[in-house]
């Protein structure tokens, strides 16, 4: 019964159908973490939608995490930026390009409003990357940035502090992260269909990635 | 005061002269005056037909406004009346009414003279800028008779209008519809009609009545010969040498030698007599009017919310919109100015000057970014009215909108990337966004840089420090750690980084990597000298 089975996977692939955790069918980009895109629904990060990393404090290695997402969009033949809101420091740009990130495509803004910042320019379409960093951001906000992010076709990335993990929230994707002796662990705290497992990364571990990357693996 | 007595009864036995000389204005041309006196060098034959008439030289008019100073005043003035103007630190006075010169004030003596002259004196400092507005104004007022407009600042006001006579019906009428419009505008003033330029400003400059017309070049030398030298404006210091010399007309000058006058007076001294008998012709900067947007509106009712501003800004932006398209020109910047309701402690006017980084024209766009720039701005009092003018035009280039929205399907930032860093800067400033640069340096604050964003900038690698450990985040200043390396492991270390001496920020620190309590990875360094104390300077995000 080939015929069958393969006509009930056509039937499976259709958008409408839901099939609990595998079921929400998201555009996504790998993460570089093999373990992480295996974790996370659709196997990425979301390609538009925003997504929130709750963290004890700044500078606990939570950009690394993204580090291979910037690389490859620095990569792409279209240029759009990457843009920083309101950054804890400043993001040091020869570090960035030892990494394969391209520094002519990053823009800082330093703000004291840094959702409406990260609103327009998720929103303006001109941005592949949104950083932001927020102290305080109520769920309204919050979803307003994740329309803006599905205006703009952007990855949409909020960082925000561990005591807001109690608040709802209308973002696509919510990671708790939190660094270990040889890596990080990332508990997905929402995902639309994907797990809620705790993932241990080592920052030597990545999947199949470009050679540029591999070797920054001791750095950073 | 001889001398002086002597050159003012000189000056008049000369203009009477002239003015028998020269013609009435509804006298038959061309004109004749006396031959005149042999001069060193002949004036090049004009382009002439075959009855002898001049054809295709140029012919101008100038519009000279002896009291430009005075007119330019405020019109409450009263008589009488001085303008001063501070020059080397003294206030002297340039211009004078009629009053007060019958009192015996004079222009360029000094205010105190001139008070101790007349007491009654209203002393008025200069308006320059009112002044260049009123010569603007009759500038725009003159394109109407010529193409070819010209100024020559600060009094006066040049037309070609050899083309325009057969239009105006002739050198009379012609002058006399310039002398009306002149005098609609307020203004008074001398006109003089000549082959060239700088003849016609000479003459224009006496004031003479009949208004001095020249039609053929070869009579040109003739009339200019008996003028004084003053009438060219050269600098006091030339004029008194000359003097010294005995040469104290135009036609004592043109007989020096050439050579020599070079010599003594600079070759830019020669070549205006040159342009003044027409040897050399003399190019002149044309007049363009400036175009520009300018619109407003008085609300029925004051209007104190900046949202009821925005809605009145509207109709008036959507007008700008028209008007540029029409012209398919755009602007990068506009001006909004809200007049505010007249009260104590109130400035009369608050105003927002909006400035693009690509020319813009739609109304929809430039309304978003006036309301940011609004919404940074405290109205202090109501407005009353609004008033929106625009910089200068630009012209349009029309751009092919992408099919795509950017980022779909792979579709590029066009418009949209200059567009956000705009809007952004119209909120935030200008400095809160910024792009970044790699500099070959290898003090690591100093390896990186505050750049323009722009997308289109090369990608490179830094020169130097490769494949080091740096971390991604970096303090804007090195801060000091309190408790010394309290708390903290060394992971990695020391790499030792010594340089600058050239330019006196040297550095000689021992980096090392440490991990803190909380697992954060710090990049912290010992100065090599004294006090050798630990400082934090990057944080491995």
């Amino acid at each position: 019964m080939a015929t069958g089975s393969s006509t009930l996977l056509e039937l499976l692939q259709h958008p409408a159908f839901w099939r609990g955790r595998s079921g929400a069918r998201v555009e996504t980009r790998p993460t570089g973490f093999a373990a992480l895109d295996a974790g996370l629904p659709g196997g990425g990060w979301p390609e538009a939608g925003l997504t929130e990393i709750l963290t004890p404090r700044h500078g606990l290695g939570e950009l690394r995490l993204l580090l291979p997402l910037l690389a490859q969009s620095s990569q792409a033949v279209t240029p759009r930026w990457t843009s920083g809101i309101a950054p804890p420091f400043e993001p040091y740009a020869p570090a960035l390009a030892e990494q394969g990130v391209a520094v002519a495509r990053q823009i800082v803004v330093r703000t004291e409003t840094p959702l409406w910042a990260m609103e327009q320019a998720l929103r303006s379409g001109a941005c592949a990357i949104v950083l932001g960093w927020a102290r305080r951001a109520q769920p309204r906000s919050v979803r307003r940035l994740q329309l803006a992010t599905e205006r703009g076709r952007c990855c949409g990335f909020l960082f925000r502090a561990l005591s807001s993990a109690r608040e709802s929230s209308p973002a696509m994707l919510r990671l708790l992260y939190e660094p270990t002796e040889r890596g990080c662990r990332v508990r997905l705290l929402k995902s639309r269909g994907g797990t809620r497992d705790s993932i241990e990364l080592a920052w030597g571990e990545r999947s199949a990635q470009p050679d540029s990357l591999s070797q920054g693996d001791g750095a950073a | 005061m001889a001398r002086r007595e002597r050159a003012a009864s000189e000056r008049r036995a000369l203009l009477a002269a002239l003015t028998q000389h020269s013609l009435p204005l509804d006298a038959p041309r061309p004109v004749s005056l006396p031959q005149p006196a042999p001069v060193l060098q002949r004036v090049p034959a004009p382009a002439a037909d075959s009855a002898g008439r001049v054809t295709a030289a140029e012919l101008w008019a100038v519009v000279h406004l002896p009291t430009l100073i005075l007119d330019a005043l405020p019109s409450s003035r009263q008589l009488p009346c001085a303008v001063v103007e501070l020059q080397s630190g003294v206030q002297r006075v340039i211009a004078v009414d009629a009053a007060a010169r019958a009192q015996g004030v004079m222009p360029g003596c000094s205010l105190a003279v001139a008070l101790a002259l007349c007491r009654s004196l209203e002393v008025r400092p200069r308006a320059p800028r009112r002044e260049r507005h009123l010569l603007l104004q009759l500038a725009e007022a003159a394109l109407s008779f010529t193409p070819r407009v010209s100024l020559d600042l600060p009094d006066a006001l040049l037309l070609e209008v050899r083309g325009s006579l057969a239009l105006f019906g002739g050198v009379e009428a012609l002058l006399a519809a310039l002398a009306a419009r002149t005098a609609a505008l307020g203004l008074t003033s001398q006109l003089a009609l000549a082959p060239t330029p700088r003849a016609a400003l000479a003459l224009s400059r006496l004031g003479m009545s009949p208004v001095p017309v020249v039609m053929n070049p070869e009579r040109l030398v003739g009339v200019l010969a008996p003028l004084p030298l003053a009438v060219l404006r050269w600098p006091a210091e030339r004029l008194a040498r000359l003097e010294s010399m005995g040469v104290r007309t135009i036609g004592e000058a043109l007989r020096l030698p050439r050579a020599g006058f070079a010599k003594r007076f600079g070759r830019d001294a020669l070549a205006t007599l040159d342009q003044l008998v027409g040897r050399v012709a003399e190019l002149r900067v044309p007049f363009s009017a400036r175009e520009w947007f300018r619109a407003r509106c008085e609300p029925a009712y004051e209007l104190s919310e900046h949202t009821t501003v925005l809605r009145y800004l509207q109709p008036l932006l959507d007008d700008l919109e028209r008007y540029l398209r029409r012209r398919q020109q755009a602007v990068t910047e506009l001006q909004l100015r809200l007049r505010h309701r007249a009260a104590m402690a109130v400035p009369a006017s608050t105003t927002v000057v909006l400035r693009l980084a690509a020319t813009q024209l739609d109304a929809a766009a430039l309304a978003a970014l006036l309301a940011e720039h609004l919404a940074r701005v405290e109205l202090p009092a109501p407005v009353i009215r609004i008033e929106l003018r625009s910089g200068a035009l630009q012209p349009l280039h029309a751009e092919t909108p992408s099919l795509w929205r950017a980022g779909e399907h792979g579709g590029a930032a066009g418009r949209e990337s200059t567009t956000l860093i705009e809007q952004l800067r119209a909120r935030l400033g200008p400095d809160a966004v910024y792009g970044l640069c790699l500099v070959p340096e290898h003090r690591p604050e100093k390896a990186w840089a505050i750049a323009e964003p722009d997308l289109a900038a090369p990608q490179s690698l830094p020169a130097v420090g490769r494949h080091l450990r740096r971390p991604l985040w970096l303090l804007r200043q090195p801060e000091w750690l309190q408790h010394g390396l309290q708390g903290l492991t060394l992971l990695e270390g020391p790499e030792c980084i010594e340089t600058g001496w050239w330019d006196g920020g040297d550095v000689t620190r021992d980096y090392y990597v440490a991990r803190d309590a909380a697992g954060a990875q710090l990049w912290i360094f010992r100065e090599r000298n004294a006090p050798r104390a630990w400082r934090l300077q990057g944080v491995f995000g």
